[in-house]
């Protein structure tokens, strides 16, 4: 029985609990990094890691199969594509409410517009950087999670065939 | 005399421990634990990120280098041979 | 090998410790900013003093990151706004290497 569930590619009860535990924690740790990345360290790429390497705790815990059939590659693809399309509509904005191409039209205005003072550090600052984040958080943990399962899905089947 | 202080004594350290790693990770023939040990010269490597400081990177360089490149590796080495020069 | 391992796990250990020790606290500018730059109008994280402004009349560095977008980690700032056009071609990258994954791995939708 043990064998098989290691054919299976499915590894032991409390790997998986473990599991089950820590992929929550490490989601809202990495929604916490992408969201403060404009005051402290971390930003989107570093959060998105964070949160792709939590899609990879389930895929080593529970088998490609098991994971394939809660969420598929093309959907993270499209949430990626969304990532970027964000990015691109947001620059865009910056070209016609403001000067340039990337411009942060945001700097005081009520949504992120706050400019912390001595001592402070408010999330309701940064200008456009929090959506930047957000945009960039979504293509990476799009992006990292859909490499790793589409290739641990190809390795899966030439095991079988 | 010189004076050397902790920090010193701490990037000499990680230098070693990061050297070392990184010879093993050449030196074994069982691919598993060569991933491994490339695991534990990237974590080093954030370390000593982290005492430059770079937080970010260290961050980056945590997540990227110790989970996804070696659950990758390790993805690649189930579908293919686990030790070195098996001649099939 | 288990000496090996005790190694390592006293290793990250002292690792982690040394991290939470030396982290700075949240919101907090480091501790010698305040000596180094007096007369500081707006609190300096994260090495301020790379885009600092050189007022040449004045003869005094100002502070012009923090004011321009509002955001604390300089960093960041320079990152998504001053060199927002590296993170676009970062972002491009890495749609170009996802892209290329899916057209080579990918299976058509049953």
């Amino acid at each position: 029985m043990k064998n098989e569930e290691m054919n299976e590619g499915k590894m032991t009860v409390i790997v998986q609990t473990i599991a089950a535990l820590l992929f929550p924690l490490a989601l809202i740790f990495s929604f916490y990094v992408i969201m403060h990345g404009h005051l402290t360290p971390g930003g989107g790429f570093q959060g998105g890691a964070i949160g792709a390497s939590a899609v990879v705790l389930l895929i080593v815990a529970y088998g490609v199969k098991h994971v394939e059939e809660k969420m598929s590659e093309g959907g993270f693809s499209v949430f990626e594509s969304l990532g970027g399309l964000i990015f691109v509509v947001v620059a865009i904005f910056g070209l016609f409410l403001a000067t340039s191409f990337l411009a942060n039209f945001l700097v005081n205005e009520p949504i992120f517009g706050k400019i912390p003072g001595w001592g402070e550090s408010p999330l309701n600052s940064g200008g456009i950087l929090p959506i930047l984040n957000i945009a960039v958080g979504m293509k990476v943990i799009g992006g990292l999670s859909a490499v790793v399962l589409i290739l641990a899905l190809i390795s899966r089947e030439g095991e079988e065939k | 005399m010189f004076e050397i202080s902790l920090f010193e004594v701490l990037i000499i350290l990680l230098s070693v421990f990061m050297i070392a790693s990184a010879i093993i990770a050449i030196w074994f023939k069982d691919l598993l634990a060569s991933v491994i040990a490339l695991a534990v010269m990237s974590l080093l490597l954030s370390l000593y990120f982290y005492i430059l400081h770079a937080p970010d990177v260290a961050i980056a360089e945590a997540g990227v280098g110790a989970c996804l490149t070696t659950a990758i590796l390790i993805i690649t080495i189930k579908a293919t041979k686990r030790m070195e020069g098996d001649e099939e | 090998m288990k000496k090996l391992a005790f190694i390592a796990f006293v290793v990250f250990f002292f690792f982690l410790f040394y991290s939470a020790y030396e982290i700075r606290d949240f919101g907090n500018p480091p501790s010698n900013v305040k000596e180094t730059f007096p007369d500081a109008k707006y609190k300096v994280t994260m090495d301020d003093r790379i885009i600092g402004k050189y007022n040449t009349t004045t003869g005094e560095w100002e502070y012009g990151a923090v004011e321009e977008t509002g955001a604390n980690n300089v960093v960041t700032s320079v990152v998504f706004d001053y060199r927002g056009y590296d993170t676009l071609g970062e972002a491009t990258v890495l749609f170009t290497a996802i892209a290329g994954i899916m057209l080579l791995f990918g299976r058509e939708k049953k």
